[in-house]
């Protein structure tokens, strides 16, 4: 264990320097060396952090689906390695938070500009609101429930919220919707000028890196915390023991 | 695009994409120092 703190902690530093640079080399693609958009101007580089970040915001929650089948499955047979799950699972409901949260107001930034309008609702912008608020519930059940299963409460909720992620996905193929059409697999009009592929690619490599850096971060203090609570659990049972009769 | 029309803002388009990168930078940055202050304030397990 004294061995591997170190090692993880170099590995870390490591992680976060490649990932700042990553964000650097992106940021400076999608603002200096990008030509501007032929129709929407300067305000279209908005895009460079507004896809990667909503395509990346559908991710984590399947990262949360995993991990909250993983603590159902090991619950009453594993408690401790239940508990590990359930660790992962509320660091990918935060980081899905984040994401969709940025998404979202992004999106709206860019629809003042573009549609004159902050909000419509149509059906990814709605289909994307309703996943914010699954995961929102998600991390404000976990927060202030009491009945002592809220962790189960909260893994069954987050296997139900990742169904929304794939009607997200879909909604602007199934409907017509204000939403621009999908920028890759849209069909024969789909796809990018190879001009713009750079800032694009850069900054979804960036947030990706970060995000998974931000995960494991999260993951890690929360078993910092779960470990600190078994310490302190452990100790009033100690007490309770000496304690003369 | 330069540094200068980047925080150009006398245009709604140009204060539009300044919000914009400004607000993922501070939400990530946010979110991240807040872990950052958590992981330094939760005492570690000494065995």
């Amino acid at each position: 264990m004294e061995q591997r703190t170190p090692t993880l902690r170099n590995v870390a530093w490591l992680w976060f320097g490649i990932a700042i640079a990553v964000l650097v080399v992106g940021f400076r693609q999608a603002i200096f060396l990008t030509p501007a958009d032929a129709a929407q101007g300067d305000v279209g580089r908005i895009f460079y952090y507004h896809v990667p970040i909503a395509m990346l915001s559908l991710l984590f929650p399947y990262i949360n689906f995993a991990a909250s089948l993983t603590y159902l499955f090991w619950r009453s047979r594993d408690p401790l390695k239940a508990l590990t799950a359930d660790a992962l699972a509320l660091a990918s409901a935060e980081v899905a938070v984040v994401y969709s949260s940025i998404c979202l107001v992004t999106g709206m930034i860019w629809g003042r500009v573009a549609w004159n309008i902050w909000w419509t609702w149509d059906a990814r912008l709605t289909s994307m609101l309703i996943l914010w608020l699954l995961y929102v519930s998600y991390l404000m059940l976990r927060r202030f429930s009491s009945t002592g299963q809220s962790q189960t409460l909260a893994a069954v909720l987050g296997i139900f919220a990742a169904v929304d992620v794939p009607i997200v996905y879909m909604s602007i193929r199934w409907w017509r919707t204000q939403h621009p059409a999908p920028v890759f697999g849209g069909g024969a009009n789909s796809g990018m000028d190879k001009s713009m592929l750079p800032g694009f690619f850069w900054n979804l490599a960036g947030w990706a890196i970060w995000g998974v850096l931000i995960l494991l971060f999260r993951f890690a203090l929360e078993r910092r915390r779960q470990l600190a609570e078994q310490e302190a659990a452990l100790h009033a049972i100690e007490a309770s023991l000496e304690t003369p009769q | 695009m330069t540094w200068q029309s980047f925080f150009d803002t006398s245009t709604m388009a140009h204060r539009h994409l300044l919000a914009a990168y400004a607000t993922v930078l501070v939400v990530q940055a946010g979110y991240f120092g807040w872990i950052a202050w958590n992981w330094f304030h939760t005492k570690e397990r000494r065995y």
